[in-house]
């Protein structure tokens, strides 16, 4: 029965990354009839025929001279093989190159957000509901009324001044010879987290509140079950009813809320990434994007969709070992 | 027979955004040794936090609880600490609850909730536990009682729930045993089955039982003694065979009145006009006047007193129904 | 005229509510100062040419400063940005709301394959991160501001919708809906006139809070500096903060006011969002209610409360004690 329900999530979750690539071979396509106008924008100080014969080496070069079909086959046929295409900068790079240059800079701010945000987290919201009603409470109500309608880029702004310029606690702006300059020495790793501080803080106050907040809610809520009852009549220690009884109960929610996140989270960053100039695949999208350099930009959309994809088949087989309840019926 | 429970003088409250709620009022419980004693009445009526407040059970705050005394088994446990309640809990009285779907944890096997009472409390090793949870599974009724064990409470049927609590209940064999509604989420043959189980159990056990119910016929079937409660306070309490042939106080006949009867096609089928006061608004005097046929101006003014009136017998009414008719 | 006298009392409720309240006056506030914005701003916004007036801090002529390179009068700006942010917020809100319960309604009510397509591209929007696709749609399809609300729109709806389709899946399954249905009354009627009328309070409520939402999405946007170029909005404020130097300069209100004004227009539309889910469904209130107006009893209140359900009290006189058994009355005598 449940081998049934993972094996159902991981094909709907194939099926959802098929619907997503094939999104996203066909947006750029949107509103151009030749793909090579979309892809070399027509210049002021062109003439009509060196415009023509540009049009016709970008048709070249991109593949779009054949059927948009038989364009659509080989963009699966290079996806296969790990090509996500060649990115317009000079020198005709691999997008997948430029991405996994920055990937494992993106992963230490999100990583480190999420890993501090969620302990943190939890641990303030079970805070919350244990205390619930006192001042504990009152505090983590009143911080998450404010925080949700406090976008993350002013808080780094804020940070960033504060922090940054005015009391030279960390880095402002991230060091543009961190990464050049990377060696694993400790010496090295103390540089980027000096120059993650800022950035993690700005995005890891909203995640520590919202996290708290949901864990809170899901634990008043277990507490509040008849089975929490029968715990208490059975004579079970304090701590017993918490961890074995409240706490794992509580996991199902919050669980499913991370899965939900994810994919906020990573837009966030994108913001934060740009405020520090973070040398990530947010900046790399904005600057793609600038350059109207769609393989870049769609393949960075693609590698994002298919990570949040992943995050969110793997929370699901987690609620599946949590949760015995789970069948082939959907919880959703 | 020296009781195994002595409940002086119960009050609860609870805040809420209409006022006080008045949940019990000044409640007197006995329960004798062996002796399996019923408290009856409509929804809303206090039973519940009554029984609960035994196994100071009721969570203050926010609730106000006063008691004169809660003797148990020989001791005054009112002002117990939470440490001393856990090792009472669940060893020398134990809950059967209402509807065994939420009350057993849903993501634990039931094996296991049942072990848990027998590590605690008896300091098993899981091992011993989990024969210990068979023996009893078997006790109780339940086919395959090893496999069941490893079941998730979702996996198994109503019936079988409500024996697992059972199962638990019974599991350290304690002296005293409260069961709120034990049969109410249960189809009528289930639930004959499982207060079958329930009486045998006790009776082997020598087990005593509060049974919380608002079901005239369960009452009827097992109990020995009955306390009927209305609106926060106990308006009469007499040994089974006398109430239902001699019923004193006009809402126990009400409520008698209530249950349709199959031998006596003639008498109607009635019901209490009227509803339950709103616990934060009762009215004046007696809490019955308003939907009582025989209310007089002094039921409008006072709450009248509990009264001894007959062998174990008391009644709050000042204008009772005796065998030959009002007095 | 029945419409018009809902929608007033529906504010009267809120009116009523303390949260409610402060939520009312502050968007009333925030659409006062959209509208009337030229008349409350004292500097022209735009105004690039005041070469004396650069980097100046808040004073009684410049409320909330000048900027650094260009001289700007920031509280004219500031005022001005309410106007982009309220028009894309409220608006997207708005057709939000439309588009998710129209969507929602026909996903539950139809069911079979309208529900399913619906469902899966729910599913998928969830999992393309929203503001990379915003950014990838306006660049295929332009920065133009009604083009902006629409692709908000576009990829907004699917929230509501989800939580509309349960809603009626509800619904469809109650008594005056079979009722409906058995005296033959079509499919469209049954949905028109009985289904969408029992979302209303979800669709209000979605409409506050997706506008908040769409608030902040649209000042990240600008602030990346991919929003309408030609207006004047709060992240682009912020952007233009960053990059002229406010915070090697040390100008913390050219920072603090546009940020504060988000905060403040997204803060009021959420609360209104949040008091009307109350509204509508009390158990979402904190439950920490209980235990507040625990500690707020007053003790002697309780104790004659406590006392005058005492039988021996009210009475006057002691219970009779009972020959043998239990002896019920003993705590008098103790």
């Amino acid at each position: 029965m449940k081998s049934a329900y993972v094996i159902k999530r991981i094909l709907y979750s194939i099926f959802v990354f098929a619907v997503v690539i094939t999104l996203n071979f066909f947006i750029p396509r949107i509103g151009v009839d030749d793909p090579a106008e979309r892809y070399y924008p027509p210049q002021g100080n062109m003439s009509q025929i060196e415009y023509e014969i540009i049009k016709q080496v970008t048709r070249q070069q991109y593949g779009f001279h054949v059927s948009t079909w038989q364009q659509y086959l080989n963009y699966l046929k290079g996806l296969s093989r790990g090509d996500l295409g060649t990115s317009f900068r000079p020198g005709s790079p691999a997008v997948i190159d430029l991405i996994l240059e920055r990937l494992p800079w993106t992963l230490v701010l999100s990583v480190s957000t999420m890993l501090i945000g969620l302990t943190i987290g939890v641990l303030f919201g079970v805070v919350a509901a244990v205390k619930r009603g006192r001042w504990q409470d009152t505090m983590l109500l009143n911080a998450s009324t404010v925080m949700v309608a406090l976008p993350s880029f002013f808080v780094a702004l804020i940070l960033s001044f504060y922090l940054g310029f005015e009391l030279g606690v960390f880095p402002a702006y991230t060091d543009s010879t961190m990464v050049s300059s990377f060696t694993w020495t400790w010496e090295s790793i103390a540089r980027v987290a000096e120059n993650a501080a800022l950035p993690v803080m700005s995005m890891v106050v909203g995640s520590i509140i919202s996290y708290a907040q949901g864990t809170r809610n899901a634990v008043i809520a277990v507490t509040n079950e008849d089975f929490v009852l029968t715990a208490k009549a059975k004579g079970l220690k304090q701590g017993t009813i918490r961890y074995k009884h409240i706490l794992r109960n509580s996991m199902l929610p919050i669980v499913t809320s991370l899965g939900m996140s994810i994919s906020g989270l990573i837009g966030g960053q994108v913001v934060i990434e740009q405020v520090f100039n973070w040398n990530g695949m947010g900046t790399l999208f904005l600057a793609a994007n600038n350059s109207n350099d769609y393989p870049l930009m769609m393949g960075i959309m693609l590698l994002l969709s298919g990570f949040t994809i992943f995050a969110i088949l793997v929370t699901d087989l987690v609620y599946v070992l949590l949760d015995p309840r789970v069948t082939v019926g959907d919880k959703r | 027979m020296e009781p195994i429970l002595k409940l002086r003088n119960l009050k609860v409250v609870f805040p809420t955004n209409f006022g006080l709620i008045r949940a019990v009022e000044s409640v007197d419980l006995d329960i004798g040794d062996r002796e399996c004693v019923a408290l009856v009445g409509e929804s809303g009526c206090g039973k519940s936090v009554t029984s609960q407040s035994v196994m100071r059970l009721i969570e203050s705050p926010p609730a106000v609880t006063r008691v004169d005394a809660i003797e148990f088994a020989g001791r005054d446990i009112k002002d117990y600490g939470p440490k001393q309640m856990q090792e009472i809990r669940g060893k020398e009285m134990s809950m059967i609850f209402q509807d065994a779907m939420t009350s057993l944890n849903p993501v634990m096997t039931v094996g296991n909730q049942i072990d848990e009472m027998y590590r605690r409390h008896q300091g098993d090793s899981k091992k011993a536990a989990r024969q210990k949870t068979v023996r009893a599974l078997e006790l109780i009724g339940l086919p395959e009682p090893t496999a069941r064990a490893n079941s998730f409470p979702h996996e198994l049927s109503g019936g079988m729930r409500q024996r697992v609590l059972l199962a638990m209940a019974f599991a350290c064999m304690p002296k005293l045993i409260i069961a709120d509604e034990p049969t109410t989420a249960l189809d009528v043959t289930i639930q004959a089955q499982v207060l079958k189980t329930l009486r045998g159990m006790q009776r082997g056990c020598g087990t005593s039982l509060l049974l919380v119910t608002h079901d005239l016929s369960v009452v009827a079937s097992i109990a020995d003694t009955v306390y009927v409660m209305y609106s926060g306070k106990i308006v009469e309490k007499a040994p089974v065979k006398d109430l239902f042939t001699a019923p004193q106080h006009p809402y126990t006949v009400g409520l008698m009145a209530a249950v349709p009867r199959l031998t006596d096609e003639k008498r109607k089928f009635t019901q209490i006009p009227g509803a339950v006061p709103h616990p934060a608004r009762k009215p004046s005097g007696c809490y019955f006047h308003p939907r009582c046929d025989y209310a007089t101006a002094e039921c409008k003014k006072e709450m009248p007193p509990l009264v001894k009136s007959g062998a174990d017998r008391e009644v709050r009414c000042f204008h009772p129904l005796t065998a030959g008719g009002r007095q | 005229m029945k419409r018009i006298k809902g929608m007033s009392l529906f504010v009267g409720r809120l009116w009523s509510h303390k949260q409610g309240k402060i939520g009312l006056i502050m968007v009333s506030v925030l659409i006062l100062v959209a509208v009337f914005a030229p008349f409350i701003a004292p500097f022209n916004p735009y105004d690039v040419s005041e070469r004396t007036t650069k980097g100046l801090a808040p004073s009684a002529k410049h409320w909330l400063g000048t900027t650094i390179n260009t001289g700007q009068d920031i509280f004219s700006m500031l005022v001005y940005g309410t106007r982009v942010s309220l028009v894309v917020g409220v608006t997207s809100g708005v057709c939000i709301a439309i588009v998710g319960s129209i969507l929602g309604v026909m996903a539950g009510y139809i069911g079979g394959f309208v529900d399913t397509l619906l469902m899966r591209i729910v599913d998928i929007m969830l999992v393309i991160p929203t503001l990379p696709l915003v950014i990838v749609l306006t660049n295929v399809l332009g920065r133009d501001f009604w083009i902006i609300i629409l692709i908000f729109v576009a990829l907004g709806w699917t929230g509501l919708a989800r939580t509309i389709r349960s809603l009626v899946l509800v619904l469809k399954n109650s008594n005056y809906v079979k009722a409906a249905e058995l005296a033959g009354a079509s499919r469209w009627h049954i949905m028109i006139r009985h289904i969408l009328p029992g979302t209303s309070h979800l669709v209000i409520m979605s409409t506050a809070l997706s506008s908040a939402g769409i608030m902040v999405a649209e000042a990240g946007l600008s602030f990346l500096g991919l929003g309408d170029p030609t207006a004047i909005s709060w992240g682009k404020m912020l952007a233009d903060a960053q990059s002229g130097g406010a915070l090697l300069f040390g100008a913390w209100w050219w920072i603090l006011a546009p940020g504060l004004g988000i905060f403040l227009a997204v803060f009021s539309f959420m609360r209104l969002g949040i008091v009307m889910e109350e509204m509508a469904n009390p158990r979402m209130k904190q439950t920490s209610g209980v235990y507040k107006l625990f500690r707020s009893l007053d003790s002697s209140y309780v104790e004659d409360v406590l006392n005058s359900m005492d039988d021996y009290q009210q009475i006057g006189v002691g219970r009779p004690l009972e020959k043998g058994g239990a002896t019920h009355g003993t705590n008098l005598e103790a």
